[in-house]
């Protein structure tokens, strides 16, 4: 599903080059729950932003569902991102006037999918993360792992092949991270890629995959035979 | 996205921020009412004073003495003693069947005294035709005869605002005597108020023609001809027989040395009706700017809203809206901003409209007319979207170009 190979990006400000991704090259297939975990400046958000068609590569190359970057306009790349890939950010990235049902119902307005088969798509996203019952609720009036779960019906409601999940527990008490990994997981059980990017070790064990970064390069690449141990019940 | 979602989401963004949207609209609503109100008047006070003119004078056709002059006033207003206007002019012109009334004016200025009080006034040397061919009515006796013109008869209409200056309210003036020019005259009527329009005989003296042309200013000649022409005929054809008749009566044969002007009554409302029109359209124009302050408010606004928003932009982006689905999301709002200022200030508009309507006719008793041209409506509704589109384009254009990660990452 994506294919990397010797990606680089670098950011050129005045005199300074700054090298995020200094080479970068790995696959993922489909059906996979990968974990890119690294420390603060490693370079991972960086390569979500590629994986996920918010940035372009400096050098290298990317395939996504066998079609290079390098050949999509910016056009394209929305339409990917619309169609193909959900997103869920740290900071949730919900417009709080707008109820559940409406946050849910962007990715759809610029998707080919006609407004009257918009309603139950949108119920179905929220019935999969449980919060049907907050469907007309403001997001604003809701807790943070209430919203992180919208953020995730939304990731949800285009069918998406990929969810990108950037830092998803990062602004969450331990108990609502937990609920949000094991959406994902659920997510990830019934078939669905998906990309998640962490400082945090408990959260990236819910992969069967974890990719570690380092000043732009991978550091390391493992399967996780033995999952994590759900018993704990709770994320540190 | 399908424009009904796009409009759903300008509409809902902007009724977020009820209060910013009505006062960044207040601008476009002045702008709007502004040009409306003026336009409208303008309209009104055209066809007031058309209306005016025509209820005066229908069908007339003037003669002044002195060569056309194109774009000046005529020679005899400019101060010219210019004699060419005779009685045989007259007789000439009472022999054309198109022509129903001619009747030819010599006018003075005097003093008019009666009793302890006097007023300086225009008085108008006329034939008894004049009352036959404007619609001055009396509101109190009669106008003077030919009999009277032809005897000499010291005999004096009095404009309704000189009766009132003259004799008060409580006076009668029909009946009484007046004197100027060392003539004592006999009021024998009192015209009915005709308010200030440009035709308002209200502040005159009316006197037979022989008495101001022969014993007054002891002349032979005529200052004006007003000629009323037969209905059924058509202006212009009247008009080149006058032309005809007169260049006859004063041996002219060549086209370009003509003595005499003539000026239809038509052509006279066609050139105040472009100057009102030209006068509103100017007036309309500097209203105008008003507009150009609301579309900058709008912009400033728009503006600030982007900045704003600029992280649900970077979401939005993020899920798919291409920079064209961003830029067209801001310029709906910055167009339904406008429109909805330009629909109130309409509204307003004709409000203020309506209230000066009411005023004038209530209060001042101004056959004042409401006009509410549809062309101003129309012309509302279009600046009104199209300022909403030219200052709405640079804050749209700036949204979408927004980078996703920055605008996701803006704090």
């Amino acid at each position: 599903m994506i294919e990397v190979n010797d990606l680089k990006k670098e950011y050129i400000e005045e005199d300074t080059t700054t090298r995020a991704l200094r080479g970068v090259t790995f696959k993922i297939d489909r059906g996979e729950f990968v974990s890119i975990m690294g420390p603060s400046g490693s370079g991972k958000s960086t390569l979500l932003h590629i994986l996920s068609f918010l940035d372009r590569p400096t050098g290298g190359s990317y395939k996504f569902l066998g079609k290079s970057i390098d050949d999509m306009n910016d056009r394209e790349l929305a339409h990917v991102r619309n169609k193909d890939m959900g997103f869920v950010f740290q900071s949730f990235n919900l417009l709080s006037r707008l109820t559940v049902y409406d946050n849910v119902e962007i990715p759809l307005l610029y998707s080919d999918i006609i407004p009257r088969e918009r309603k139950k798509l949108i119920e179905d996203a929220v019935i999969a993360v449980g919060l049907e019952e907050k469907l007309h609720i403001e997001t604003g009036k809701l807790s943070g792992g209430q919203k992180q779960r919208v953020a995730i019906a939304r990731a949800l409601v285009t069918d998406p092949n990929i969810i990108f999940a950037d830092e998803p527990t990062g602004n969450l008490d331990s108990e609502s991270g937990l609920q949000v990994m094991e959406i994902l997981e659920s997510l990830h059980d019934k078939g669905r890629t998906v990309v998640l990017v962490t400082h945090e070790t408990q959260t990236a064990e819910f992969a069967n995959r974890i990719i570690k970064i380092k000043d732009g390069l991978i550091e390391s690449d493992k399967t996780i035979t033995t999952n994590r141990d759900h018993c704990s019940g709770q994320l540190k | 996205m399908t424009s009904k979602d796009a409009f759903k989401t300008a509409i809902r963004s902007l009724s977020h921020s009820k209060m910013r949207s009505i006062l960044t609209m207040l601008g476009i609503v002045t702008g709007i009412a502004s040009v409306i109100v003026i336009m409208s008047l303008g309209d009104s006070a055209k066809q007031y004073i058309v209306g005016q003119i025509q209820s005066m004078a229908p069908n007339m056709i003037n003669v002044q003495p002195g060569a056309p002059v194109m774009g000046g006033a005529p020679s005899a207003v400019m101060g010219l003693v210019i004699k060419t206007l005779r009685a045989r002019d007259v007789e000439a012109l009472e022999r054309e069947p198109s022509i129903t009334n001619v009747s030819p004016n010599v006018t003075g200025s005097s003093r008019i005294v009666y009793g302890n009080k006097s007023k300086s006034t225009l008085w108008v040397a006329t034939t008894a035709n004049l009352f036959k061919m404007t619609n001055l009515n009396f509101s109190s006796g009669y106008g003077f005869t030919e009999a009277d013109e032809i005897g000499y008869k010291h005999v004096v209409v009095l404009g309704s605002k000189l009766a009132e200056d003259l004799f008060g309210s409580d006076t009668e003036p029909v009946g009484k005597t007046v004197r100027f020019e060392d003539i004592t005259f006999r009021v024998i009527g009192v015209l009915e108020p005709k308010g200030s329009g440009m035709f308002s005989m209200d502040g005159y003296a009316l006197i037979p023609l022989s008495v101001g042309q022969k014993q007054i200013r002891g002349i032979d000649y005529y200052q004006e001809l007003n000629i009323q022409i037969d209905p059924t005929y058509d202006t212009s054809f009247v008009k080149t027989r006058i032309v005809s008749i007169l260049r006859t009566s004063h041996q002219i044969t060549d086209p370009t040395k003509d003595d005499f002007m003539v000026t239809s009554m038509d052509e006279t409302l066609s050139m105040l009706g472009n100057i009102m029109s030209i006068l509103t359209i100017f007036l309309a124009a500097i209203a105008s700017i008003s507009l150009v302050v609301g579309g900058i408010g709008i912009m400033n606004i728009m503006l600030v809203s982007v900045t704003e928003r600029t992280r649900e932009i970077g979401l939005r982006k993020a899920v798919g809206a291409t920079d064209k689905d961003i830029m067209i999301q801001f310029l709906i709002e910055s167009v339904l901003l406008t429109l909805t200022g330009g629909i109130i200030g309409i509204l307003v508009g004709a409000g203020i409209v309506g209230l000066i309507y009411f005023v004038l006719t209530t209060f001042f008793s101004i056959g004042w007319i409401f006009a509410f041209p549809p062309l101003a409506v129309a012309l509302g509704l279009l600046v009104s979207g199209i300022s909403g589109i030219a200052f709405g384009i640079y804050p749209a254009r700036q949204a979408a170009r927004k980078n996703p990660i920055d605008a996701l990452r803006y704090e």
